[in-house]
């Protein structure tokens, strides 16, 4: 008997540890696209909007996603409070939202979609690529609205293949693009080591870096390593880029933990290189200070918000307001730690202007007149950043600006070193 | 040869996370005779209490010490009141059970501290110091004196003292431990309670590294697990071995085999299962199953 229970144990360690693996291997993806169209008008009445937004509230990515809730929540409840939004044919309408979790689940992701599509006025806001890829060709096939979402994935901005879509944030190629540039502006000569996640993400990254170095002589890129999403730990990897002596790190990573290991690792093999982060994994608080990361000559990222943590913007009219806000309306009294807060609070801007302008209260109207906002300058937006949804194939914001860490917060920098 | 050398010593580093896990693990199957898939979660728990001891003003080490009181008590109630309805039945249930504690456990740690990373104070400095021309810190070195020390205390209970024996007896034949006049019941307790406070020790050795989130453990449990069949159910000796090699193998394989890689070095740990179940389906340092009929 006991043999056999023994066997059994172990068949069934075996059989969970290979669904385990196979799950860590795989970033499932559903495209099923169901569902017959809806009335144009569904979610909109002559006093209230409905929003949708399905976005990771548990999970490793909550406490981005959490952010992507709080923010649009802070931004309308705040305008709720005063009335609401007089949109632009001539009704005012209360914006009332539905937030629910999808953990950065794409099956859930589709399936949350499938239970709002009926009662919302569009999806908006939510954060992650293959979430929102799960139910894009549904949204499509529907009508619904899918827009200013938190991806960098250029596909969302594509208006032929993305009719009802557009992204809020700015794409990873631009984002790597733009520290790409400065640095081949340098003058100076560069060896560059690179750490990319093995997925869209870090691809992207890494193709607008090199985009933007192309031709430059100085560039060298003299290593590029990858690590898998899952990884606990990036310390074979940074040991044999330190071997290489490059004098920068591009670091196209997402996951938090491992971004403060990546610094502290290093600084360990004694390798003090400058170092690239991306804008979701640069957080000064919950990134920076645990990884020390002062000791390197300099820590560069990019962004368009201003970070409410930092002493620079410490007496700023806007990040008052945002805060205030966000502890009354959204009920997230902390200083946030994510910049997703911060980026959902100005899809919230970006919507009323788009609101305030839409004749009929149809998502044709709406996608229609949320296409034609220029030169806006939403709350918290950094100066030399605004918000073109005019430009096709671009989302929303697409500028950003290099900023480089102080040892508080970030500081916009026209230079390398 | 420096990176060579690096490469072992980062992947020492990593096998010791691993292998606090797979000891747990070890020491639940050895005391009642299943595995405990909970057991992630349950030093995930421990660690967030821990976290919030020290939040409250605590020393780290007095927060460790009574969260490892805490957990001793949770596991030995948890066993009690939980586990006792599936421990006579299919042991295939009984391991269901503990999995669908995981999910809740990790909710319940969510829900409460919310999904955020948070910073946990490590026992040891980050320092390094040069051991054979690699850069080890001093936190990497801490750990693994931590799991051999424990290691060795539980190679030690379970060969060397009279509750050992005791907790074997009724992991492998409960009836016939009643019939001698062990305290079946409250040995069972006993050893979920222990393995718990293992894990408390564990989330506080790990988290510093991991950072303290819900789902911190869930992969290296995966490796933990590979560890515990790879060494074989019943050596604390081996598993901790085992999760070494597979910390080494992975980072060595990762570099050196150009096919593998770092983006299938996931799988090296299951070849490894693959091939030793094949030739010694007892696991590296594990006793053969022997049944007198």
């Amino acid at each position: 008997m006991k043999r056999k229970k023994n066997v059994r144990l172990t068949g069934a360690i075996a059989l969970i540890s290979a669904v385990a693996v196979s799950l860590t291997g795989c970033g499932g993806r559903d495209d099923d696209s169901s569902g017959g169209a809806r009335g144009a008008s569904t979610g909109i009445t002559d006093t209230t909007v409905t929003l949708g937004v399905t976005t990771p509230l548990s999970g490793a990515t909550a406490g981005p996603g959490t952010c992507t809730v709080a923010g649009l929540k802070a931004y309308f409840g705040a305008v709720n409070a005063k009335g609401g939004v007089k949109f632009g044919d001539g009704k005012t309408r209360k914006v009332e939202i539905k937030a629910q979790d999808d953990a950065y689940d794409p099956q859930k992701a589709k399936s949350n979609y499938d239970q709002l599509k009926g009662s919302v006025f569009a999806m908006t806001s939510g954060l992650g690529t293959p979430t929102n890829r799960a139910y894009r060709e549904a949204a499509i096939a529907d009508k619904v609205p899918q827009v200013l979402v938190m991806t960098g994935d250029p596909i969302f901005s594509d208006t032929k293949e993305s009719p009802e879509q557009l992204g809020f944030v700015p794409t990873y190629v631009n984002e790597g693009e733009a520290f790409g540039k400065l640095l081949a502006a340098s003058g100076q000569d560069h060896k560059v080591a690179i750490l990319s996640q093995n997925d869209d993400y870090g691809q992207g990254y890494v193709e607008g870096f090199k985009k933007g170095v192309e031709g430059a002589s100085n560039i060298s890129i003299v290593k590029e390593l990858t690590y898998e999403a899952t990884d606990t730990s990036v310390d074979a990897q940074i040991t044999q880029l330190a071997g290489t002596h490059a004098d920068v790190v591009f670091n196209a990573m997402s996951i938090t933990p491992l971004a403060i290991a990546s610094l502290q690792k290093a600084q360990q093999l004694n390798w003090k290189p400058s170092w690239f982060l991306p804008s979701n994994t640069s957080s000064p608080k919950a990134i920076l200070e645990p990884g020390k990361a002062m000791a390197y000559p300099g820590v560069y990222s990019v962004s368009f918000a201003k970070a409410p943590q930092s002493p620079a913007f410490a007496g700023d009219e806007d990040v008052k307001t945002f805060l205030s806000d966000l502890k009354q309306y959204a009920d997230y009294p902390d200083m946030p730690a994510f910049p997703h807060c911060m980026w959902s609070y100005m899809v919230g801007a970006t919507l009323d202007q788009a609101f305030q302008k839409m004749k009929e209260p149809t998502r044709e109207g709406f996608m229609k007149s949320l296409r034609d906002i220029k030169d806006f300058t939403a709350p918290l937006m950094l100066e030399g950043t605004s918000v073109d949804t005019t430009v096709d194939g671009q989302p929303a914001v697409s500028s950003v600006v290099v900023q480089k860490y102080n040892g508080t917060g970030y500081a916009t920098v026209e230079n390398f070193g | 040869m420096g990176q060579f050398i690096q490469l072992v010593v980062d992947g020492l580093s990593n096998g010791s996370i691993y292998a606090v896990l797979a000891l747990a693990i070890v020491l639940v199957n050895q005391a009642t005779g299943m595995i405990n898939f909970a057991q992630g979660g349950m030093a995930v728990l421990s660690a967030y209490v821990t976290w919030r001891l020290v939040e409250a003003g605590l020393p780290l080490i007095v927060a460790i010490l009574l969260a490892v009181l805490a957990s001793f008590i949770v596991g030995g109630l948890l066993e009690r009141f939980l586990m006792r309805r599936f421990e006579r039945g299919d042991p295939d249930t009984a391991v269901v059970v503990t999995i669908g504690l995981l999910t809740l456990i990790t909710g319940v740690c969510g829900w409460l501290w919310t999904y955020n990373n948070q910073q946990f104070p490590s026992l040891f400095p980050l320092h390094t110091v040069r051991i054979f021309g690699a850069a080890v810190s001093v936190r990497s070195i801490g750990t693994f004196l931590a799991i051999v020390a424990i290691m060795l205390v539980v190679q030690a209970l379970f060969l060397g003292t009279k509750l050992g024996l005791a907790l074997r007896a009724v992991a492998i034949n409960p009836e016939s431990a009643a019939f001698s006049g062990l305290p079946v019941g409250r040995l069972l307790m006993a050893g979920w309670g222990l393995a718990a406070a293992l894990g408390a020790v564990a989330g506080a050795l790990v988290a510093p590294q991991l950072t303290l989130t819900p789902g911190m453990m869930d992969t290296a449990l995966v490796y933990a697990l590979a560890a515990v069949i790879l060494g074989g159910l019943s050596s604390p000796v081996g598993v901790v071995c085992a999760a070494w090699l597979i910390g080494v193998l992975e980072n060595l394989a990762a570099v050196y085999v150009h096919f593998i890689g770092y983006d299938l070095k996931v799988a090296v740990p299951f070849i490894l299962i693959f091939v030793v179940l094949i030739v010694r389906p007892q696991g590296l340092f594990g006793r053969k199953v022997v049944v007198r009929v």
